[in-house]
């Protein structure tokens, strides 16, 4: 699975390489305008990362030209404007998903992989997880072929553990994927309901891969 | 106090006074000059008196007319000095005080000493006074009118260019796309005061752009630093081999950030409904909206074990823009839900567009109006920034909403009406 990052600050491009190589991504780079739409135009990718504000263009224009020459590379918006028109824009343009910074990196994964998931129609809607299986397409999670009975909201925290399995996902990133951004607070309430789907993955047979650490957060993990 | 007002409060008393002045000065005047003519005429009476004594060296016939009386009296004094002076007489037949004004003077007929007088009544003198005072009064009366009207009315005229200018920078908007355009007046001040206001204007709208470019170039500076700061951490904490002390170190680092990012995003969200940035207003479906948020947030008040009870009336609407209806649906719902207790209740209905959220929580140790200013929070919920009910008030006031929050029977009650106007 190709990436391509199009973001003029190097530090956050870092960032968000590094987590992605971990989750198997190859990941390309691009810092300005011009080397973005050269890119964008020689090579095909799986997703692009499109930062808007960039030296030397708006990055809504690549947008413009991805969609001149009918290209079908999935495409997240990442904006530090927050500014509502860039989104409506940018997903009138043709634009998959917009994403506002601060981010949390297993947000950010998450939604690629939702992306390329439903770039890939004739593709596999089923992620897998040892015994666990789960049907993005009828949003059915089947552990040793038997249905788990899952709230909206434990099924979304599951999938979002899975997408970003082996990584420590921090509460306030589960709190803000599950109840957006105006949710604030202390967060205890996620340990409810990490109570719940560890029962319900136990009940099922499966094995208890969900790690708290420390106070930081979670990890989905078999080790 | 409108300038005409106050303009008359002093011109009016003084002119007043001046034709008050004027017209008692005009009265004596008037009265010496006429009794002066009286005077002459006396004086020609007796000048015809003693010519008429030389010639015939005989007393003259008196004579009691009743514009004029003639009479002699006999004197022992032969030489005086011939007086003028004023009586009054009390007329029988006209029922009134009549004035005189008389002559003596000294008149000696044969040797025989006689005081001569002769009196002229001065009714007619006080009459001609009278209707010339009458006269002046009306004229006073008339001016004072005249003046009144024709202040209303010039005045009214005058400030016409003032009015328009003052209706125009009522109605300046500074989000709103429209320009001031004034009537051009020959008056010099209003002008004058059109060209600063056409000055003024222009540099308040610049200004303001350029504060909202600032507002959006800082947002924009302040998310780049945080969104690497937050994404360093996240792979900081991916490391294997952190140990406890590390982790929290690393966790307290984290909380401060995601703080101060939902800080920096309420604060332009604050500023960006201050500004009237979110001009588009839509038909909000505020019925559906309330229900898509409580069955969203129902997993989140179950970990709490609280339970929701509904009554939203269906379909009703609201003109307002939708991320704010949002914004404000469910920060209300969150609050309801944070602020609760364990196995607490809320209740949300939606009565016409008065939507009402009470629920259980602890009596709030300050005046709840409080709560809706920045930054006011109880002291229990520490987590919270105290920024919740000021964008739900910001929201509604962009709006003419109005919003109420009451502690009432051990419940926290939250009302937002949906149209312009006051609860009752």
């Amino acid at each position: 699975m190709k990436i391509l990052i199009i973001e003029d600050e190097i530090a956050l491009c870092e960032s968000m390489s590094t987590y992605l190589i971990t989750q198997d991504y190859s990941c390309d780079i691009a810092t300005d305008f011009a080397a973005a739409l050269n890119k964008t135009e020689y090579n095909d990718y799986d997703c692009i990362l499109l930062d808007i504000t960039l030296p030397g263009g708006n990055g809504l224009k690549i947008l413009e030209h991805l969609k001149e020459d009918k290209k079908t590379d999935g495409i997240l918006i990442i904006s530090a404007k927050n500014s509502l028109d860039d989104k409506i824009e940018g997903l009138n343009l043709g634009a998959d998903d917009y994403l506002s910074k601060p981010f949390h990196l297993s947000e950010l994964n998450a939604r690629i992989g939702a992306i390329i998931r439903r770039k890939n129609f004739e593709g596999n809607n089923l992620i897998e997880f040892k015994n666990l299986i789960i049907d993005t397409r009828s949003k059915v999670a089947t552990v040793n072929k038997s249905p788990l009975e899952l709230t909206k909201k434990e099924y979304e925290l599951l999938l979002y553990f899975v997408a970003n399995k082996k990584r420590l996902i921090s509460k306030d990133a589960i709190a803000e994927h599950l109840w957006g951004n105006d949710i604030g607070g202390n967060f205890d309430f996620i340990y409810t309901h990490i109570k719940n789907l560890r029962k319900k993955l136990m009940d099922a047979g499966d094995a208890d891969y969900i790690k708290s650490v420390y106070g930081m957060g979670y990890k989905f993990t078999d080790q | 106090m409108k300038l005409l007002a106050k303009y008359n409060r002093v011109n009016i008393p003084i002119t007043i006074a001046i034709l008050l002045f004027s017209s008692l000065g005009y009265y004596f005047i008037l009265h010496y000059v006429l009794v002066h003519q009286l005077d002459k005429d006396l004086e020609i009476e007796k000048q015809e008196i003693l010519h008429q004594v030389k010639e015939s060296n005989a007393l003259p016939e008196t004579s009691d007319y009743k514009d004029q009386q003639i009479k002699f009296t006999v004197s022992k004094v032969g030489n005086f000095k011939s007086n003028f002076q004023t009586e009054d007489v009390y007329n029988i037949i006209e029922k009134e005080g009549e004035s005189y004004r008389r002559l003596d003077f000294p008149l000696t007929v044969n040797g025989n000493n006689f005081v001569a007088t002769v009196r002229k009544s001065q009714q007619e003198t006080e009459d001609i006074v009278q209707l010339i005072l009458l006269i002046t009064f009306s004229v006073i009366a008339f001016l004072l009118v005249i003046l009144f009207i024709a202040n209303r009315v010039l005045l009214g005229k005058l400030w016409k260019p003032f009015n328009n200018t003052l209706d125009q920078l009522t109605q300046f908007n500074l989000s709103g796309k429209n320009r001031i355009e004034l009537e051009p007046t020959d008056i010099d001040e209003f002008a004058e005061l059109n060209k600063t206001v056409i000055i003024m204007t222009k540099k308040v709208s610049n200004d303001y752009e350029s504060l909202k470019t600032f507002t959006e170039n800082a947002s924009h500076e302040i998310q780049t630093p945080l969104a690497i700061i937050k994404s360093k951490i996240e792979l900081l904490s991916q490391s294997e081999n952190l140990d406890e002390v590390q982790m929290n170190i690393l966790q307290s680092l984290n909380e401060a950030t995601t703080r101060l990012s939902r800080l920096n995003q309420s604060l332009l969200l604050l500023t960006k409904i201050e500004n009237a940035q979110f001009v588009q207003t839509e038909h909000v479906n505020i019925s559906s909206l309330i229900l898509k948020y409580i069955e969203f947030f129902e997993e989140l008040a179950a970990t709490k074990n609280i339970t929701i009870t509904r009554n939203i009336e269906a379909e009703q609407f609201a003109e307002m823009n939708e991320t704010l209806a949002e914004t404000l649906v469910s920060n209300i719902i969150i609050n309801a839900i944070k602020h609760n207790i364990s196995g607490g209740h809320i209740e949300i209905s939606l009565e016409g567009k008065l939507l009402t959220v009470s629920n259980t929580g602890s009596e709030p140790k300050r005046p709840t109006l409080e709560f809706f200013e920045r930054f006011k929070k109880d002291a229990a919920s520490g987590d919270s920034l105290g920024l919740g009910l000021s964008i739900v008030k910001k929201i509604c006031e962009n709006y003419g909403f109005s919003v109420f929050y009451k502690y009432i029977d051990e419940k926290h009650v939250v009302m937002v009406r949906f149209i312009p106007g006051l609860i009752n």
